[in-house]
């Protein structure tokens, strides 16, 4: 560097001296670079022969040893001064690079350069480069990594597209068996659908992944599917079973998890544990095993929430569906005896959550 | 004439540069180019007489491989952030973007653009989470740089901004 700056805007330089800079100005050239030295005016001077794209930047050809006022010839280049001027001014050796930019041309063609300001031997240096092939490289790197990378995520959509498109059958098989199983007792499909959309609003609202979200949807409806086991005359008696036959009753918890828990499938297993835990309760007075607090699995403790709020407050054919406050104020008393109470908080305050899916799943 | 500075930026191939191309050009490509760099386009546009040139930096889009440099929005009158509606980790970066630049350079007026208008039935945002980021207070705007959908739209939100500006 120290060289250039000796042999510029020297006008009586002996002829070795010119000739050595038009040997750096050649070499200059073929790097593509442009060499401007900041006078103390701010202007700036030229240090090397014009290259034939400086015009880009409306410099003009015969301006060496000229003081060049840069700001207004470029956007770009404007905001880079910024801070350039910045390192210029705390004078100590340094260097900050503009990244790329595209100067157009007249003809609408792109010219990528990229400019450094640095500090060397107390000057203050701004170097323009016109970057061609190897810009041309950076392009063709960027794009390749980048329409892998497109590639890759459409075929994680598409992957995802069609689990959803599986999950969806799952969903329906799950309901249309437990539509089988339900016949016989008073629940609807709107019911066993909500159950699994409630609890799938509180998994979201724990923070659970979508593939724990999407199995606890299709899982929850199958809470009661173990009914079926039940007989006739318990399941559909009208008055209040005797200690025997609610016995009876009890185990619809247990059939459920053997018809489920012994799958290898995630959300079948999933459904056994929801069948076999969603009577538990927090006070450890449920069934069938008397577990307490948080040895009820989690997925039984929302779906015990959310099958007693979608249950007292829907019409059915042998009871009035019970006005919603009166519901809320019956779950909150039973928070800590029923139901964990930090999860029911959690639900009251995704209420409006509940209520859309409420509206939008009909009996 | 009165200039404004505004700035694309988003995630990469969200079609920044193709909003760029059908505003300035009325122009579309199918094929995916990805900028490497800034690029400077201008338009000039005449809104109840006065006219404005736009100085459009279409930066590169953020990835991996290139993080975004604040101080090339240094200056500008606003932003354009840009999400692709088919990839919805793209409305993360681009809200990610929007804190960097909040936090670095202070708060600038900037629109969310939701592009790929075209592509409606395959977007993976969902219409709720637009509609929690409009009561959020934030301009949603939803375009489709292939058929110009919603494009003229996200630029004259800019261009009024001087005439905006005199009148207060």
């Amino acid at each position: 560097m120290s060289a250039v700056v000796q042999a510029a805007g020297v006008p009586d330089a002996p002829s070795s001296a010119a000739g050595a800079q038009d040997s750096l100005d050649a070499a200059l050239g073929a790097l593509n670079l442009l060499i401007l030295r900041r006078a103390d005016d701010g202007t700036f001077l030229r240090l090397n022969a014009a290259p034939d794209w400086s015009g880009l930047l409306g410099l003009p050809d015969n301006s060496r040893g000229v003081g060049i006022e840069l700001a207004g010839r470029s956007g770009f280049l404007d905001n880079f001064l910024v801070d350039a001027l910045q390192l210029w001014l705390k004078a100590a050796p340094g260097r900050i690079c503009s990244g790329v930019w595209l100067e157009t041309d007249a003809h609408g063609g792109d010219w990528p350069l990229e400019a450094q300001a640095l500090v060397a031997d107390g000057n203050q240096y701004l170097i323009i480069q016109h970057l061609s092939e190897e810009y041309a490289e950076r392009v063709q790197v960027m794009q390749s990594a980048r329409t892998h990378l497109l590639a890759e995520e459409a075929l994680e959509r598409e992957v995802m597209r069609r689990t959803a498109a599986v999950r969806q059958r799952e969903e329906e098989i799950a309901v249309r068996l437990l539509s089988a199983s339900s016949m016989r007792d008073e629940e609807t499909g709107g019911h066993v659908r909500r159950i699994g959309l409630y609890s799938a609003a509180l998994g979201r609202a724990l923070g659970w992944d979508a593939v724990r979200t999407a199995d606890i949807r299709v899982a929850a409806p199958m809470h009661d599917i173990g009914k079926i086991g039940i007989p006739d005359r318990i399941l559909q008696k009208p008055g209040k079973l005797t200690p025997e036959e609610f016995r009876v009753m009890q185990q619809h918890t247990v059939i459920g998890a053997n018809m489920l828990g012994e799958s290898d499938i995630p959300v079948l297993r999933m459904g056994g544990t929801i069948a076999l835990c969603h009577h538990e309760r927090w006070d450890g007075s449920g069934y069938p095993r008397g577990l307490r607090g948080e040895e009820i699995p989690i997925e039984a403790r929302i779906v015990a929430i959310v099958d007693v709020y979608d249950a007292m407050i829907s019409r059915r054919v042998y009871k009035k569906p019970i006005a919603e406050a009166e519901v809320l104020a019956s779950m909150a008393e039973a928070a800590g005896r029923h139901f964990d109470p930090q999860l029911l908080h959690l639900f009251m305050q995704i209420l409006p959550e509940m209520r859309r899916i409420r509206e939008s799943v009909a009996d | 004439m009165m200039q404004i500075k505004l700035c694309m930026v988003g995630a990469f191939a969200v079609g920044k540069s193709s909003l760029v191309r059908r505003y300035v050009q009325s122009a579309f490509s199918e094929k995916y180019h990805t900028t490497v760099g800034v690029k400077i386009d201008k338009k000039d546009v005449t809104i109840d007489g006065a006219t404005t040139r736009m100085m459009l930096w279409d930066l590169a889009g953020e990835d991996a491989f290139c993080r975004l440099q604040t101080t090339y929005l240094r200056g500008s009158s606003g932003y354009i952030l840009v999400a692709d509606g088919t990839r919805a980790h793209t409305l993360d970066a681009a809200l990610e973007l929007h804190g960097r630049i909040e936090l670095e350079l202070g708060p600038l007026p900037f629109v969310l653009v939701i592009n790929k208008e075209d592509l409606a039935a395959e977007w993976t945002i969902p219409d709720e989470r637009i509609a929690a980021l409009e009561g959020r207070g934030i301009r949603v705007l939803r375009s489709s740089a292939k058929n110009g959908d919603g494009v003229e739209a996200i630029f004259a939100h800019f261009a009024r901004l001087p005439a905006e500006a005199c009148a207060e």
